[in-house]
């Protein structure tokens, strides 16, 4: 009966973990794998490792929290394995409407709801971690704010990361030993980029491991059914499976969207998203790295939008203000209107793509999940309370 | 009589067919498509893009290129010799539509255009529209 219990629940894992697998294999490396710079099948598998390595090491501290602190008694393998259902559920309703549905969040929500249910939760544990959630979006939108407004444009100026023709590297086969070397249109500067571009996205695995891993298996740990260092393999498993399987479609789609923003500002907010994400987790709070990531992206392009000074100007930098502001006067063009097109009665004013409102019903999407979790564990772990 | 007709397209086939429509109801009215960019979305790709463009007029007038190309395709195919004026709006459409329907008699749209997750970042757009124009809407079906 335990045995059978148990699979079910590895089941549950693996559904769980096949998921995030598709999906935060597409926020870490669908920006690079649009830009060209790997193959969809290297990425998996960088991600597969670096996940591990995430959740082999810090993720263990969210462990902690989702296994032990959040209820004061241990979840029970039956109780773990409904648990695993909700998370399930949430995922489930997220990849049929599109709408991002935090793991981390809908995973706290249904152990809170099991808590709440039994008279078990610890409410200290909870409120701390809740007011992290409140903290880390604003604090990823100032970042992302701050970096858009004042760092962006200089950073634009100095780093361009292109992919040129042909491959990377090559084989120098000049000498009697083949040795690699740049490939046929490949600069130092391109092969700085996309050793960069690699790297960040390895941070970004690494992250998304040690925030993610625990998700899928931590309601199974607590009753002590899975060792912890089995369930992180377990978890690994499922999230490469899912990282070279369904992640082919998020990294096109995800990767799609990133790709609307320059790479450099994809880049922006992958570090950002992921120091914050990690940070977090080293501190055993769950916090999903797509709150972190859209929130930095909202930040980065807001900050810039309400830049107090024109784009023009912002293409040149704001370092030497004055000078360029001298050299905006002489230049000719500096206002142009594109010759031929019809342009609206009022230039058109990039403070109208962020609409607070917009923004703040976008936000209500990440009180509804978790809130929605938490009510329908409850009232499972009520009606039901065999566990 | 119906002289200035709003068209709002996103480059949907539902708004298309709205273009149509108004295409063959007023033949001899002025129409002016309307193309709204940087629209939310799950990532706020389109809209950071676009803030972080060097040149967010010139990014905003490529994203509605498509769009616009094919409202002068469907004008040519409609024999009509239909004025036709492009205008592009950047953020939410409910928004850009309403802000402009003032200067217009009417205003055509399609019944819906996107996918369950747009209904949830933007809303359905067409009825937002009904209910809030200052002008007679018309729904394309």
């Amino acid at each position: 009966m335990v045995e059978t219990v148990l699979l079910v629940g590895v089941i549950a894992s693996i559904f769980v973990g096949f998921n995030i697998g598709g999906s935060s294999t597409g926020i870490a490396w669908g920006p690079a794998v649009g830009a060209g710079l790997l193959g969809k099948a290297t990425a998996a598998a960088l991600m597969t490792f670096f996940v591990f390595l995430g959740g082999w090491t810090v993720g263990r501290n969210v462990m902690d929290t989702l296994s032990g602190d959040i209820i004061a008694i241990e979840i029970s393998l039956a109780a773990g394995v409904a648990v695993l259902f909700f998370i399930g559920l949430g995922i489930l309703i997220a990849n049929v409407f599109g709408v991002p549905v935090p793991t981390s969040m809908t995973t706290v929500g249904a152990i809170a709801g099991l808590g709440l249910a039994t008279g078990t939760l610890n409410f200290e544990t909870i409120g701390w971690i809740v007011s992290w959630w409140i903290v880390t979006p604003i604090l990823a939108l100032w970042i992302g704010a701050t970096v858009g407004r004042y760092i962006y444009p200089e950073l634009n100026r100095r780093f361009e990361i292109s992919s040129s023709e042909g491959p990377l590297l090559g084989l120098d086969r000049s000498g009697s030993v083949p040795k690699p070397a740049l490939g046929p249109n490949t600069t130092y500067q391109e092969l700085g980029g996309t050793i960069t571009v690699l790297v960040i996205g390895c941070y970004m695995a690494f992250s998304a491991g040690a925030s993610n891993v625990p998700n899928a298996v931590a309601p199974l740990v607590s009753s002590g059914a899975l060792e912890v260092n089995t369930a992180i393999i377990v978890a690994t498993v499922a999230i490469g499976l899912g990282g070279f399987t369904i992640a082919r479609r998020t990294m096109e789609s995800v990767g799609s969207e990133l790709s609307d923003i320059p790479l450099l500002a994809a880049l922006v907010v992958m570090i950002t998203a992921s120091t914050i994400t990690t940070a977090l987790s080293w501190a055993g709070i769950p916090i999903s790295l797509v709150m972190a990531s859209v929130m930095t992206i909202v930040g980065l392009g807001w900050g810039r939008a309400t830049r107090p000074v024109t784009a023009r100007e912002a293409v040149r930098g704001d370092v030497d203000r004055e000078m360029t502001m001298g050299a905006l006067k002489a230049e000719p063009d500096a206002p142009i209107t594109p010759i031929g097109e019809e342009e609206s009665d009022e230039a058109l004013s990039a403070e109208n793509l962020f609409n607070p409102r917009a923004i703040m019903k976008y936000v209500s999407m990440w009180i509804i999940g978790p809130s929605m979790s938490t009510l329908l564990a409850y009232g499972f772990f009520i009606a039901v309370p065999f566990v | 009589m119906i002289s200035r007709v709003l068209v709002p397209m996103d480059g949907s086939e539902m708004s298309e067919h709205a273009l149509e429509y108004a295409l063959e109801a007023y033949p001899t009215a002025e129409i002016t498509v309307l193309r709204v960019v940087g629209e939310p979305s799950p990532l706020w790709g389109e809209a950071s893009g676009l803030a972080l463009a060097e040149d967010f007029e010139e990014a905003a007038q490529d994203l509605a290129a498509p769009t616009f190309e094919r409202a002068h395709e469907l004008v040519a195919d409609a024999e009509g010799d239909a004025d036709l004026e492009t205008v592009i709006e950047l953020g939410h459409p409910v928004r850009a539509i309403i802000n402009r329907a003032d200067d217009y008699d009417t205003v055509v749209v399609g019944s819906h255009g996107g996918t369950v997750a747009d209904n949830l970042y933007v809303g359905n757009v067409a009825k937002k529209v009904v209910h809030q124009s200052p002008v007679p809407v018309v729904v394309v079906r």
